[in-house]
């Protein structure tokens, strides 16, 4: 028998743990011991909310600090209120993840590979990005390196040169990894399905191009930086182990050149396009082995006073391994490795959808499972009193782990202010999932999985399944090619 | 002075030592079962909940040919209940409760976990326990047949229907001899997977699911005493199996150049060159990780400069070093820009790799390369479940549940004089150099006339059911 302790101090204590053992007599204990019986849970562990501190700072933005002790480490964002959909124009999309990279390019006072080598000795790396609806530029380091980081951090948002020949590099290289996405059939069904969602004229159905990456000129990229990144639409949130009131103090004086002002977005999207009949758009991939899909429409924005039910209905349909969807086509049929659904919850009408990777020889079989799972949910099979249970207390019982690294302490804040959230959302998050009834969870299955109105994306191959998907009725077929436009013959 | 000054440099640096290795630690109690069973114990109070990680010593190294790609299909088949838990209460009682469960096979293990808020570690126990004895009470073909299906379709995701995704495959096909086992992919052939039976999971049952081929490791929110008697109670009474058989792995070398092209549904072409190298168990893999982020990765690596920078003849670089137990590699990849051949960017990564053997790293570059670390453990004691997994790799591949420090020393003790040494050793003339081009295209290959034409193996393809 082995028995290797860490501490002296346990030396003691592996000496009884290896007497406990052998004076358990293991036979009698086993004869005893009724295997069928589940163990009940002990008591739920109480959820502790991390405490953060708001205030504003001096150039006007808002900021939030949440102390953690346990290890040394920190957190640190700023995050810009709006993304592309508010900022990119149409022939632009791409040009504010360009920006992002290019403030990695060089500052005054550092080029690129000083910045890079600095970061480096720091062990940590500042990330900088522009998504949909917001942008971030952040770093996790040690409690020690905090400061050095916070200044790197500083000198990229404030003194960055945009040098014309990196914006030249990083250009080519996005249209390389453009180029490679054409073959990805996860990539060509993300591009294809926001597209035959809301057309080419809505935000939400654009994405970066051979085309809009091509035309980006730097006096572009310089203006967008000039008006994206400020402190009029920014929170910078520091999380971990410093101390919370000098803290403030700390970030002012790192950010003391960075400009005051800056506008907040507005988040006026677009109508959408007219609810079109469910269509199967089907995208050739030769030969392809699976059939990737992505089925659903458009959403409601996370603002909705349905977003409770919204998320128990959708946890039943295909937000875990044991949801509808999965259960059923993987696991009962195993057309697939695994099948899921969600919403995108933005400030927008972003997508429902739904989807996987299905065996190519069972495409249709697939669609029809999919088609039936959808059409329980919205009525044909009435949600049980268990899914409900199990629904709930799998959305509340996961958010301690939320809390468990600064990161994620960082993400809750931010999600809280980037969402205009109350700032109890977290202590009142058990209440409101636990008023979500049956009629609920039906009520917001009928009005937001419209199954007349689906768009169903099928990336695969044409020649072997077309025919057994038309055979299914399920919906008329539209070909498409890998930018979501009409295919020719 | 000048001694004066010496001294106190040495003291400065001796008290950050300290300072920086008391943070690299996980108290833990270790012990084993009169059954075998090494138990791992990392109690920690900061967040409610607990992870539980159980980790069988067997991968795909340990199956045959003929049959290969069973230990990842046998893992599914650990999901489909056992004699006193029926299918889907596990997921009930963790992903149900705001948990989660999964598991991963490799070459070398198969590990199993469970996370759950704090208060279902029992249940956790119980379900891992049942399954570890009694799993075969539940079996039937007609899981087998399902989880088959499943697999393949992962597979297919994975591999046959990626880009690239081919690649591991045929690089290690080609560095490894038909007879070691590290020659054939976890994720196996499809006409293996199609050719497993019943008998072959009963088999592999009895013969690797046993606990003393097993270490259990429990991280997070518990009371050890109490979740020592759970362990003992539901695990306990499980019988330990005879010697567990490990197969032979020689020590592979390549005695020359192995240039292979391969035609494959992508876009862009890409360059593999992969050196066999050594596992887990020589030291020599910390000095191949630092070697790796010297060559590629961030701004300043020394291919990442060269070919995606200055010469802007790439459009991204890799390069690292990969440790199985009982082999590794080193695997560089440069994905070409437009204009530019493989061929070429292959003359200007040889070069760039034999000056790094000739010179050696500088100070700078190793310090670069190895300062990341202490962060990286850190932010790893965040996570439950990170935690479980790093105590039973200790356990499993070096009997020791407090390897974590051991390997933390070591890749911070690298020197650029361990780098050079490495470089010169394993980048040698024996290597295989693979390029991905599009199908038709076999000419856009790294010395295309050279190169020898190679197909996935089993590929799926569509109308197959």
């Amino acid at each position: 028998m082995r028995a290797r302790w860490l501490s002296a101090l346990a030396v003691a204590l592996a000496v009884a743990l290896a007497a406990g053992f052998s004076r358990a007599p293991i036979v009698s204990a086993q004869q005893q011991l009724d295997r069928t019986k589940i163990p009940a849970p002990g008591k739920t562990p109480v959820l502790h909310v991390p405490a953060w501190t708001k205030s504003t700072l001096a150039d006007g933005a808002d900021f939030i600090v949440s102390e953690k002790h346990d290890l040394p480490l920190v957190s640190f964002s700023i995050t810009f209120l709006g993304g592309a959909n508010q900022v990119e124009p149409a022939g632009l999309r791409g040009i504010g993840p360009l920006t992002a990279s290019m403030l990695s390019e060089g500052t005054r006072a550092r080029d690129g590979e000083a910045l890079s080598n600095a970061l480096q000795l720091l062990g940590t790396t500042v990330n900088v990005a522009v998504g949909a609806e917001s942008g971030s530029m952040g770093f996790v380091s040690t409690t020690a390196n905090f400061p050095a980081a916070l200044d790197i951090l500083d000198d990229m948002l404030v003194n960055s040169t945009f040098p014309a020949q990196a914006l030249e590099r990083l250009r080519a290289q996005r249209l390389v990894a453009l180029n490679q996405a054409k073959a990805q059939p996860a990539a060509i069904a993300g591009r294809v399905f926001p597209r035959v969602l809301y057309g080419p004229s809505h935000p939400l159905g654009q994405s970066p191009t051979e085309a809009s990456i091509s035309a980006i000129t730097r006096d572009q990229v310089v203006a967008f930086y000039r008006s994206y990144f400020r402190p009029a639409r920014a929170l910078v949130t520091v999380v971990g182990d410093v101390n919370g009131s000098s803290a403030k103090a700390m970030v002012e004086r790192a950010l003391s050149s960075w400009q005051a002002g800056g506008d907040k977005p507005a988040f006026a999207y677009p109508p959408l396009p007219a609810p079109r009949p469910t269509t199967i758009f089907l995208v050739d991939k030769p030969a392809a082995p699976q059939s990737t899909f992505a089925i659903g429409l458009p959403g409601p924005p996370r603002d909705t006073p349905d977003y409770f039910a919204i998320q128990v209905m959708n946890t039943i349909l295909g937000g875990q391994f044991q949801s509808r969807l999965n259960a059923n086509i993987r696991e009962d049929k195993g057309y697939s490795y695994g099948v899921a659904s969600s919403f995108g919850f933005g400030k927008g009408p972003n997508p429902f959808r739904g989807g996987g990777d299905m065996t190519a020889g069972k495409t249709d079989l697939a669609l029809v499972e999919f088609m039936k799972e959808l059409r329980g949910i919205t009525g044909a099979r009435p949600i049980t009193d268990e899914e409900l249970t199990t629904a709930k207390d799998a959305l509340v019982q996961r958010l301690p782990a939320t809390f468990a690294s600064v990161g994620g302490i960082n993400a809750a804040i931010t999600n809280i202010w980037t969402q205009s959230l109350p700032d109890d959302y977290y202590q009142q998050y058990a209440k409101a999932i636990a008023a979500v009834t049956k009629n609920d969870v039906l009520r917001v299955a009928r009005t937001y999985i419209d199954v007349d109105h689906l768009a169903i994306v099928i990336v695969g191959d044409r020649a072997s399944i077309e025919a057994p998907l038309k055979a299914t009725a399920i919906a008329p077929i539209a070909v498409l090619d890998i930018e979501g436009a009409p295919a020719g013959q | 002075m000048t001694r004066l000054r010496l001294a106190c440099v040495a003291l400065v640096l001796l008290a950050t030592g300290a300072a920086a290795a008391d943070l690299i630690r996980i108290p833990f109690q270790s012990t084993t079962l009169p059954n075998g069973l090494t138990l791992v114990l990392a109690p920690d109070h900061t967040t409610p909940t607990v992870a539980v990680d159980i980790w069988y010593h067997v991968g795909s190294k340990n199956e045959v040919r003929g049959r290969t790609g069973f230990a990842h299909l046998f893992e599914h088949m650990m999901f489909t209940g056992s004699g006193h838990v029926p299918y889907g209460l596990q997921d009930k009682l963790t992903e149900g409760v705001g948990g989660g469960n999964n598991a991963t096979t490799s070459n070398d293990r198969t590990n199993y976990f469970d996370t759950v808020p704090a208060n279902y570690l029992e249940s956790a126990l119980w379900i891992e326990a049942d399954r570890m004895g009694f799993l075969l009470d539940a079996f039937d073909h007609a899981k087998l047949d399902a989880q088959r299906d499943v697999v393949i379709n992962e597979r297919r995701l994975r591999q046959d229907n990626a880009p690239y995704g081919a690649v591991y495959e045929i690089l290690n096909r080609t560095t490894y001899p038909p007879s070691n086992p590290y020659s054939w992919d976890v994720i196996g052939s499809v006409a293996d997977l199609r050719a497993a039976s019943d008998e072959d999971v009963k088999n592999f049952f009895r013969q690797y699911y046993a606990p003393n081929n097993a270490v259990l490791a429990i991280a997070g929110d518990f009371d050890p005493a109490q979740a020592k008697a759970w362990v003992v109670k539901y695990f306990g009474g499980i019988p330990r199996v005879g010697s567990i058989a490990r197969p032979p792995v020689p020590p592979v070398t390549l005695s020359s150049a192995q240039r292979l092209v391969y035609e494959d549904r992508v876009q862009v072409p890409r360059l593999y060159v992969q050196w066999p190298t050594v596992g887990e168990k020589s030291d020599d893999r910390f000095a191949l990780d630092v070697l790796g982020s010297i060559l590629a990765g961030r701004r300043t690596a020394r291919l990442t400069k060269a070919l995606v920078y200055d010469q802007q003849s790439a459009a991204n670089v890799g390069a690292r070093q990969d440790s199985n137990e009982d082999v590794g590699q080193f695997i560089v990849s440069i994905t070409p820009r437009p204009g530019h051949s493989l061929t070429d960017l292959e003359a200007d990564a040889d070069a760039i790799i034999a000056r790094l053997k000739s010179e050696g790293p500088t100070g700078d570059e190793v310090r670069r390369a190895t300062a990341g670390t202490e962060l990286e453990f850190l932010r790893g004691l965040e996570s439950n479940l990170g935690k479980a997994e790093q105590l039973a790799d200790g356990v499993g591949f070096h009997g020791d549940a407090g390897y974590f420090r051991t390997e933390y020393e070591k890749s911070r003790s690298v020197t650029a004089a361990d780098v050079k040494r490495v470089a010169n050793q394993y980048l040698a003339a024996g290597r295989v150099i693979l390029s991905v081009v599009p199908a038709g295209h076999a000419d856009q290959a790294a010395s295309p006339s050279d190169s020898r034409n190679v197909t996935a193996e089993q590929h799926a393809v569509a109308g197959q059911p």
